[in-house]
């Protein structure tokens, strides 16, 4: 062979450089390729030449057409070789030595570390180029007249089951935020900073605190004495270590947030079993939870921007978090409204945003069209999402959710919106409660009567976009629940008519071997009729033929009597 | 050497287009009323002869050319597929056969002058990728010169398999008495057919020399206008 660098098939890796070698990168699935050999993949792909049906195709000819094309491109490497370079010094077909060629460059053990071809023929003018994103000079925005530039709707992928966990753990520290719920931040301790999740212990001198631990390692840092430290037991135990709030107390809890709002006092008593702690952190770790106490303060700030439309993705729900997740969705719209209003800009709902300025130019529009309009801005998966979650919820309490929901479709333009669809959510909570919520969609008629005045500073389009939303979820439902029954309907008829057709099939396969059974018979009879027959024949036969010989001899006796 | 005939001693196929597609090609050039058509293009020979009336008349209205034309086009189309089909139902015999192919061509602003073998026995040759090849690897832009390449190709190689069938009949007639068919040594063949013995032999490298490099690599000029204006005119004056 000739002398040539000695080949280290690398694959992919860098490994330093080795004065004496050069090395030349071949991608790892071609770690097959050796000098000196032809592997099974060549010969595999290039039959023509291992067949030995032609004088111009033999493996020795194929060696030499690979080997000259790969040093060929080693030569340079960061070069592309092309087709007609190589042919020009080959002798053979040059259909075949095509082929040898993009073998190789397929396999990668040429032209691997070349740039990519160039664009093919040139820029014609009926070249379509695809460009992402608006054309230059055109500005997407919002509204006609506003200059907010809209960006790309996001699809979140979270699984929704952890939405609701995260949620509360993700807010971001903002004034409200702590005004809201300063008892609860997490404390850090002074000297190791962990979290103090266990008991901690203040410093009663300054602001300062120390964990456990490091109280009982004795790390609390200079000048401070051990005395000088006040237990006290963390409050954020139970809500850590997961109080277990049931259904009927987290029914309570949202009714008692919506009726008395901020006054934690008042909705504690209201929950009875739960301190108001636990029932604010219950609040919190519920996705939608502070948008309640908002909305119940009639106040306009909000953090709750992690109370994103990851609850609106309800494809594998586990059936546990079922219910929880079925609020999120109802909820996500009235918390999402929330969110618009604060004109928050790191928003993630750019399908919303579109929702709310649409609505706000029409306020006074019929609710059917608002429906229309919203089933088109919306985003198919937030639709179909509402129509699940609606189908599932209206597949559970029928009626009771219809009488609900249409009761208070009447309300709905003076009253509160957020009763409503809490309502619908109660109504759709549990199984086991549900002469509760029988008594209690009365209850919270008269409640949403009271409570007019009070939640009337809420703008009416938020009320009315959120229930088109969940009128447009409940029509969804309902057209699914029809083309289901539908379905069934259809199911059921053709197995009749299946059964009917078997039936038929079996009942005439019956009378046909019936009848066969008494051919049988017949034939058999007949038979016997013919034995009879014919055994007569012979016993007559027999007769007459003993009559004839006894009066031929009777004869042959006269006649020799005579002679 | 009797060892070697017999492995490459193929059965006698039906005479066909040596590619992957079995396409013909079909050159026309008709002067009607002072206006000259020249085309050049592939066609299938499969297509119903309905398609052939419909392509002239189409042709006609694309270019605008003097209903004159018509008639002319489509005789020619068809005397052409009649030559074709002629042909179809003789024995072709190909035998292991590979042959140069020269290439030179104008084509509007480029000048392309070629040369490369071409095995005719090798029935998944392409001359359509051949030439796409070609255009990339030259880095032409020009959309037409591919197609004219392809057709040059194709062009060759039906004069080569017409050969190639009347070679066969002379043959039969000539040895009517043997049974069985015959086996081209190349010699025997047209002359341009290469000399396969000679050239892969187990002594000699399948890689040309380098002084012959330059032989078989493209050759590619672009003309100027004038120079394509000038070309022309010289054609019609030869041509006239």
């Amino acid at each position: 062979m000739e002398n040539k660098p000695r080949h280290d098939p690398n694959p992919d890796s860098n490994r330093p450089e080795e004065p004496e070698l050069d090395l030349y990168t071949i991608p790892s699935y071609s770690s097959w390729f050796a000098w000196n050999d032809i592997h099974e993949t060549e010969r595999q792909a290039l039959k023509e030449f291992f067949e030995g049906s032609s004088i111009s195709r033999t493996p020795k000819i194929y060696k030499e057409y690979r080997d000259f094309i790969i040093n060929k491109y080693r030569e340079d490497p960061s070069r592309r070789l092309t087709f007609t370079e190589i042919r020009k010094s080959l002798i053979g077909d040059v259909t075949l030595l095509h082929k040898v060629f993009r073998f190789l460059e397929t396999w990668g053990l040429i032209n691997f570390l070349a740039p990519p071809p160039p664009h093919e023929g040139s820029e014609n003018d009926d070249r379509v180029r695809v460009e992402n994103g608006a054309p230059n000079g055109v500005r997407v925005v919002a509204t006609p007249n506003s200059l907010r530039p809209l960006s790309a709707p996001v699809v979140k992928g979270k699984n929704s089951g952890d939405g609701v966990e995260e949620s509360g753990v993700k807010l971001p520290p903002l004034a409200s935020y702590s005004d809201v719920f300063g008892d609860l931040k997490r404390l850090h301790c002074g000297s190791c900073g962990d979290n103090c999740d266990s008991g901690y212990y203040e410093y009663k001198k300054d602001n300062f605190i120390v964990c456990d631990k490091c109280f009982k390692n004795g790390n609390y840092g200079e000048d401070k004495s051990m005395d000088d430290f006040e237990l006290k037991d963390c409050h954020e135990k139970s809500a850590a270590n997961g109080t277990v709030w049931t259904e009927a107390e987290t029914l309570l809890l949202l009714d008692s947030v919506l009726k008395h709002g901020d006054d934690w006092d008042l909705v504690s008593q209201n929950v009875q079993t739960k301190s108001k702690l636990d029932c604010i952190t219950k609040l919190i770790e519920l996705p939608f939870g502070e948008s309640l106490i908002d909305s119940a303060k009639g106040r306009g700030n909000s953090s709750g921007t992690s109370m994103s439309m990851n609850g609106i993705k309800p494809v594998v729900v586990p059936p546990s978090e079922d219910q929880e997740n079925i609020i999120n969705e109802d909820q996500g719209y009235d918390g999402a409204n929330e969110n618009k209003k604060n004109g928050d800009s790191e928003n993630q709902e750019p399908p919303l945003k579109k929702k709310r300025t649409a609505s706000t130019s029409d306020a006074d529009s019929s609710l059917m069209k608002q429906i229309a309009r919203i089933s088109t801005m919306v985003g198919p998966q937030i639709t179909a999402a509402a129509a699940e979650a609606a189908a599932a919820m209206l597949s559970d309490e029928m009626s009771c959710s219809r009488e609900i929901f249409y009761g208070d479709h009447i309300d709905l333009t003076n009253g509160s919106l957020s009763p409503s669809i809490y309502q619908q959510e109660r109504a759709h909570n549990t199984e086991e409660s549900e002469i509760k919520e029988r008594s209690n969609p009365s209850d919270s008629l008269a409640e949403s009567q009271e409570t007019h005045p009070k939640k009337s500073d809420i703008p009416l389009p938020l009320r009315i976009r959120a229930a088109v939303a969940t009128g447009l979820g409940a029509a969804a439902a309902h057209a699914k629940l029809l083309a289901v029954q539908e379905e069934k309907e259809i199911e059921h008829l053709v197995a009749t008519i299946i059964e009917a057709q078997i039936k038929k099939l079996n009942s005439k396969i019956k009378h046909c071997e019936d009848a066969e059974l008494l051919m049988e018979k017949e034939y058999a009879a007949i038979e016997g009729l013919k034995e009879y027959i014919l055994g007569e024949r012979i016993n007559i036969l027999r007769t007459t033929y003993n009559t004839g010989t006894s009066k031929l001899l009777e004869l042959q006796s006269q006649t020799s009597n005579l002679s | 050497m009797k060892s070697l005939a017999s492995a490459s001693w193929k059965a006698p196929l039906k005479f066909r287009m040596p590619t992957a597609e079995n396409l013909i090609p079909i050159r026309l050039d008709i002067e009607v009323d002072g206006q000259r058509y020249k085309d050049a293009f592939t066609w299938n020979p499969y297509d119903p002869d309905s398609e052939v009336v419909m392509f002239a008349k189409r042709t006609v209205k694309d270019l605008k050319l003097a209903p004159g034309f018509l008639p002319q086009i489509v005789q020619s189309i068809q005397s052409q597929l009649a030559t074709f089909r002629s042909y179809e139902g003789q024995d072709m015999y190909v035998g292991d056969k590979i042959i140069p192919i020269k290439l030179d061509l104008q084509v509007n602003h480029t000048v392309i002058r070629d040369q490369f073998l071409w095995d005719l026995n090798n029935f998944d040759s392409d001359p359509e990728e051949f030439a796409r090849t070609l255009c990339t690897d030259l880095g032409i832009e020009d959309p037409e010169v591919g197609p004219a390449v392809a057709f040059a190709i194709r062009e060759q190689l039906y004069e080569i398999a017409i050969q190639n069938v009347t070679s066969a009949r002379e043959n039969r007639i000539s040895k009517k008495g043997r049974r069985a068919a015959e086996h081209f040594t190349p010699s025997k063949a047209s002359g341009a057919a290469l000399d396969l013995m000679k050239l892969f032999s187990f002594r000699s490298s399948v890689v040309r020399k380098r002084k012959e490099w330059d032989y078989y690599k493209p050759v590619l000029d672009l003309l100027s206008n004038e120079e394509v204006d000038a070309l022309e005119a010289k054609e019609e004056r030869s041509g006239r």
